[in-house]
């Protein structure tokens, strides 16, 4: 019991000081090019989708967000960088899902889970707004309509 | 005390996160099971049912914290099982104290860990070390973990250590070194292509009069990764030397068999269409830190990750009959590895199309196949000959095909059919070879405010085993954070038995918190291709995270 208030105390204080940046990364996107995740957000919001090819939410919600990606890009600027979180099981899923489905989004593969374990490994779908490498807004689970709540997110973080 | 303690430990790490700025990363994750007697769940018809297991009460807990500070980053995780492990993980478990930590220091091109690391070379084939709190596997190495990036497209990584066997640590130590080298950079080269190179080794002491006992066990890897720009295909291939054949969990004398792997993926996608191709063949490839714990069932201590490719489902009556691989020699079994692949391919009929109608169609076709390696055993000498391109008895096939269709901007509707070939004798050891076909109907609808239901109804019609089976679930969603679901899954031709489950969950920015109760079927639980055996169970289910 002491141990657990102790843990209580602990965590109440970590969440007072919870991590608000990405850390310094880079990841290979699905044509095998390096991408240096702190340079995505530099001066402007970015939301950042982890999925997998094997989580139904997560499809649904990149597959959701894509009906209206043209306008909401186009209006407000909108745009998502996917990372799948796929092992080495699904990792080649990961481009032949994403492509086959259209998504106008660049697909970024965190395989040994560095990224993803850097955030406290939480489970998928988890959605973040990111500007200028600071998480502004976090979000995980998807239920459908959840993508119009994320468009009205993003644009408070706009300038 | 402790109240003084966590005082200072506040004041301290207050006082470096002002002067400092540094910050926190970690999470905490509470899987508890208030099992409970169940007379209706009766598999055996001998009117008795389940009974709870001693410790009605079990929760698995998992506290995780990291601090970072420029370029230092230190962590612990706390891990507690109260007062034992959930049924199906490892007995070993039933402990609470500190299980993992590190410091790990990056500046530059360097990057040094002192503690537990994780990491993988290439697919993994020849060492993974990875967490997945559903499966119960933490293989972390406590060790010394060095990286270092020598230009742009070259960088090694060498490791030594001992894997974690639940709160102690693994008899044999690992280590092992890995190379990259990335040709499309080096040269300038529109195309990406990635060679590497790898050494795992395991040195356990010998426990056998035989000098020619293998204490050392060596293992190579190359591979090779090519990415054009609608094209990829990459292939590995790994050498393991002869380690001693357990049976039984003991090492047999004189019986020391070598393994091999080889792995071939290709790839094409388009616009609209993906295509993806993986072909595997495994002789003898069971890798263990500690080699008497060769095929434990709560797949402790293992080296190198074997994942199952198949189709991935996450319908009730799709997860009853999935394949597991067969990695491992059994003689008696006539078995020395298996070979096999699978090919998917995506496609989105466009908008106005015919296939596509008015809001698109995307199509999913999974076809998989798995054998046996032909092999013939020299019992009387303790040998087997076998080669790693042939094949033998057929344990797994299967043809799936998934269409997604949105109907309007409120309705969608995806329907799936399977056909699945499962030998149970090979793949778990039962009494049976099985023919199943399942078709499944899900079908979505958003209402106004953020509200959606979700229907989905699930036949599987199987000629052995438990024969035919029917589920139903209803979920419906309040709001993107508040949830409640209830399934159905039905055995109505041999046991007459419901397994039925209701609960709910609650997101709210970082934090979760899902309840349940109900029944689980007993068997196989696969996780991401990796199976581990859960025994059938009733009752209340909490699962509480929180990340920050």
């Amino acid at each position: 019991m002491k141990q657990l208030i102790f843990l209580t105390a602990f965590l109440s204080f970590a969440f007072a000081k919870a991590q608000t940046e990405l850390p310094e990364l880079i990841l290979r996107n699905i044509s095998g090019k390096k991408v240096n995740i702190q340079q995505l957000s530099e001066g402007t919001p970015i939301v950042f989708s982890f999925w997998a090819t094997w989580c139904t939410p997560c499809m649904r919600e990149l597959d959701a967000i894509k009906e209206h990606y043209s306008y909401q890009q186009k209006e407000f600027g909108f745009e998502v960088v996917a990372i799948a979180t796929d092992d080495a099981r699904t990792k080649q899923r990961v481009k032949t899902e994403s492509m086959g489905r259209n998504w106008p989004y660049e697909i970024l593969l965190d395989t040994k889970n560095v990224l993803i374990r850097s955030l406290g490994n939480p489970q998928i779908p988890l959605t973040l707004i990111v500007k200028n490498n600071k998480i502004v807004y976090r979000h995980s689970s998807f239920t459908p309509g959840a993508e119009l709540e994320l468009f009205e997110e993003f644009k408070k973080h706009l300038d | 005390m402790k109240k003084l303690l966590f005082t200072a430990v506040a004041i301290c790490c207050l006082n470096i996160s002002k002067a400092q700025n540094g910050n926190f990363t970690g999470g905490f994750e509470s899987n508890s099971q208030w099992y409970q007697n169940d007379p209706g769940l009766d598999n055996d018809g001998d009117g008795i049912g389940i009974t709870a297991p001693q410790d009605q009460l079990r929760s698995n807990n998992y506290f995780k914290l990291n601090y970072n500070y420029g370029k230092f980053t230190a962590g612990a995780q706390y891990e507690m099982y109260q007062p034992s492990p959930l049924l199906g993980y490892f007995p070993g478990y039933a402990d609470n104290a500190i299980a993992t930590f590190f410091a790990n220091f990056r500046h530059k091109k360097l990057d040094v860990t002192a503690g537990n690391f994780y990491d993988q070379f290439g697919s993994g084939l020849i060492y993974r070390s990875w967490e997945d709190h559903t499966l119960g596997v933490d293989n972390s190495i406590r060790g010394i973990r060095v990286n270092y990036q020598f230009t742009d497209y070259l960088e090694a990584t060498g490791f030594s250590g001992n894997q974690r066997a639940a709160f102690e640590l693994s008899e044999g130590t690992v280590q092992g070194v890995n190379t990259e080298l990335d040709l499309g950079s080096a040269l300038n080269l529109e195309t990406s292509i990635r060679v590497g190179a790898s050494y795992v080794g395991r040195y356990q002491p010998s426990t056998s009069p035989d000098p020619n006992f293998p204490a050392t066990v060596n293992a190579y890897s190359i591979r090779s990764d090519v990415f054009m720009k609608a094209l990829n295909f990459g292939f590995e291939y790994v050498y393991k030397e002869p380690d001693a054949f357990i049976l039984g969990g003991t090492a047999q004398n004189g019986t020391y068999s070598d393994g091999r792997a080889f792995l071939f993926t290709a790839g094409y996608a388009v616009p609209g269409l993906g295509v993806n191709a993986v072909v595997r063949s495994l002789e003898n490839m069971g890798f263990y830190s500690d080699r008497e714990q060769q095929g434990n069932a709560f797949l402790q201590q293992t080296i190198n990750f074997i994942p199952g490719y198949t189709k991935q489902s996450s319908y009730a009556v799709s997860n009853i009959y999935v394949y597991a691989p067969q990695a491992l020699l059994s003689p008696a079994e006539n078995k020395a590895g298996e070979i096999g692949g699978q090919l998917d391919v995506v496609y989105t009929a466009k908008k106005g199309s015919l296939l596509g109608g008015e809001k698109g169609t995307t199509f999913s076709f999974n076809y998989s196949n798995w054998s046996g390696l032909e092999a013939s055993f020299d019992l009387a000498n303790n040998t087997y000959e076998a080669s790693l391109f042939s094949r033998g008895e057929r344990y797994f096939e299967e043809y799936s095909l998934e269409v997604y269709k949105k109907i309007n901007d409120r309705f969608s509707v995806k329907l799936t059919g399977t056909q699945t070939y499962y030998d149970g004798i090979i793949i778990e050891g039962a009494t049976f070879r099985l023919n199943g076909t399942a078709i499944v109907g899900d079908f979505l609808y958003e209402l106004e405010d953020g509200k959606s239901m979700r229907l989905d109804l699930q036949h599987l019609a199987a000629d052995a085993d438990r024969g035919n089976w029917a589920a139903a679930t209803l979920e419906y969603a309040f709001s993107s954070s508040l949830s409640i679901y209830a399934l159905d899954l039905y055995n109505y031709s041999e046991t007459d038995i419901h397994y039925y489950s209701l609960g709910g969950s609650y997101t709210k920015g970082r934090s979760r918190i899902a309840l349940n109760f109900g029944r689980q079927r007993g068997g196989l639980i696969c996780v991401g291709g990796v199976c581990r055996f859960v025994p059938e169970n009733t009752g209340f289910t909490l699962n509480l995270s929180t990340n920050f």
